[in-house]
């Protein structure tokens, strides 16, 4: 509790200390109360609430808004897309998009598509141009990609084939598109050389392409004018039980400008899947990571007494979840590839079942277990009362360069 | 059934014998199903073949042998065979998924329209259908899962150590 208490202190100090910057510089014109500062261009606000689909939680939305390419005017924004630092470029689900944006083309004139695999299906649509707009940033003519698009109907083979559900509603999705800010620039590392099963090539039918770099679906931090090294999510402490409709702040770079002053952060650098170490009840954990993606804290200990699925509801997932009777505090260790380790952090795990019957949606200590061996995933949970910077890869800021994390 | 025998092989090796796989297939023809999940081993090499892969290794562990198959993507499948013959589960881990609809075979299907969390969440899978178990994490660029048959694991094999 000490620690929190000082990180929240810590926070406090840094929005004061950047209120003033902000508010600095004042023009000492006339009288009466000075107006309000604008709001930085290079902040965006992001909320914590049930979703779209009123099925989410721990889920950090923001709202965007995307422009026919070259266009200031044709534009549209949508609200509740997904800030997931666990993955790469925009999507945006059809039934929400009424802007008719330009299909990508290669060469030769067929329609580029996308497979996109997430860990538990995947999603089906085009790869369009848009200049993307959030906060006060662009990125232009960026490749985003339409899920569940009605002009790419047929999904491929090769693609269901991948398994899982097929996700391409916004109630399927549990939000209205998903803001990829993670340490990359792309959403493939070898697809300009490799037809690896994410990229489509289509004209009646559709079949498996390699895709040059510039066309392939781009974080598009990495293509705003400036700030573009990285982002930080800055998330306020979250009460034990939960809290609703927790909000922060997602800042588009790192060292670019006053707001986004690395300081004295830790940096830990990821390896070639943006993972790092986790050390945790005597094991380091290689496949481990950080991602305001996922929406829990997943590892494994079997001293932890599980939750019980509900009589009427006998397949119910609840099951993968944790539910101690009391709160239980553990201890971990998080070390980067560049051999920084941060020793003696704790993080708390609660009751699940009593989270998921309250009206909340941020929970700061929920847990379940982690379905693949090696591996502790620290979500959302992570970033509550803390100021997380992720920065790209082989991008520089004041105090390394990426791909890393730094709190 | 060994048809390797060699922890090391080479990438012409493993060549030479993916295309020994694919003579064995045309041997074999229509009795070898397009399956590999709960499948005698010899459908290993039809994986192999259609997926365009390589055989990475071939290992003998006390209880059980585990073809490494390396597909193009640069994702790595893993098969495990009980001293039965059978594929008694198979692991992924990469950069995209591997076409599970010819590793599950017969269980595709049920993994396809298993349940899902009433949470929304797209970064764990931890399903189990009647014999059939899914799990699988990670997240984008970096996915990794296993599915395996309970009724098929080895005695003495800890499903902890499968990936």
């Amino acid at each position: 509790m000490a620690s929190m208490r000082a990180l929240r202190s810590a926070l406090i100090l840094a929005l004061a200390l950047s209120a003033v910057a902000c508010g600095g510089g004042g023009s000492g014109r006339g009288l009466g109360p000075p107006p309000p500062p604008p709001p930085a261009t290079n902040v965006a606000s992001v909320i914590i609430d049930p979703g779209p689909s009123s099925t989410s939680a721990n889920t950090l939305f923001a709202s965007i808004t995307v422009c026919m390419p070259g266009s200031t005017t044709s534009c549209q924004t949508i609200d509740h897309v997904q800030v997931d630092t666990g993955s790469y470029g925009l999507r945006l689900l059809a039934p929400v998009l009424t802007l008719m944006l330009p299909v990508e083309t290669l060469a030769g004139g067929s329609s580029l598509a996308e497979c996109v695999q997430f860990v538990d299906g995947y999603s089906w649509g085009p790869v369009v141009s848009a200049d993307v707009n959030i906060a006060g940033e662009t990125a232009h003519s960026v490749p985003v990609q339409v899920i569940g698009d009605s002009r790419f109907t047929n999904v491929p083979a090769n693609c269901s084939s991948t398994g899982g559900t097929q996700e391409d509603t916004v109630a399927s999705f549990g939000a209205n598109g998903i803001l990829g800010v993670g340490p990359f620039e792309l959403d493939c590392g070898n697809c300009d050389t490799v037809a690896s099963g994410l990229y489509y090539s289509c004209t009646t039918t559709c079949s498996e392409t390699t895709v040059p770099a510039n066309l392939q679906v781009a974080n598009p931090v990495t293509r705003f004018a400036t700030d573009k090294n990285g982002v930080i999510v800055v998330l306020p402490s979250v009460a034990a039980g939960g809290a609703a409709n927790v909000s922060g702040s997602l800042i588009f770079g790192i060292d670019t400008q006053s707001n986004n002053q690395s300081g004295t952060q830790t940096v830990l650098t990821l390896d070639g899947n943006a993972d790092l170490l986790i050390t945790f009840n005597g094991q380091t954990l290689a496949n481990s990571f950080i991602d305001s993606g996922s929406n829990g804290i997943y590892f494994n200990d079997s001293g932890i007494t599980k939750c019980v699925a509900p009589p009427n509801d006998p397949s119910s997932q609840i099951v993968n979840f944790y539910c101690p009777s009391n709160t239980l505090t553990l201890g971990l260790a998080i070390q980067g590839m560049n051999g920084v380790m941060v020793n003696n952090l704790t993080f708390s795990v609660g009751n699940a079942q009593t989270m998921f019957n309250s009206n909340f949606d941020a929970f700061p200590q929920l847990a379940g277990t982690n379905p693949i061996t090696g591996s502790f995933d620290y979500g959302l949970p992570f970033f509550y009362g803390k100021r997380v910077a992720v920065a790209v890869e082989g991008d520089t800021t004041a105090v390394g360069t990426g791909p890393y994390i730094a709190f | 059934m060994p048809l390797f025998q060699s922890d090391a092989v080479t990438r012409s090796d493993a060549f030479k014998r993916a295309a020994l796989g694919v003579l064995l297939i045309a041997d074999f023809g229509p009795r070898i199903a397009s399956a590999t999940l709960g499948e005698p081993e010899v459908t290993v090499q039809t994986d192999v073949a259609r997926a365009h892969a390589s055989i990475k290794s071939l290992q003998d562990r006390a209880t059980y042998r585990v073809h490494e198959i390396q597909l193009p993507s640069g994702t790595l499948m893993r098969e495990f065979v009980a001293p039965n013959g059978t594929v008694f589960a198979v692991t992924w881990q990469g950069p995209t998924r591997p076409d599970l609809r010819q590793a599950l075979g017969q269980y595709f299907d049920t993994y396809a329209s298993a349940p899902r969390s009433k949470l929304a969440d797209r970064r764990h899978v931890q399903i189990q259908q009647g014999d059939l178990v899914v799990q699988a994490g990670g997240h984008m660029r970096a996915l990794s899962g296993r599915a395996y048959l309970l009724s098929a694991i080895p005695s003495g094999v800890n499903v902890g150590d499968l990936h």
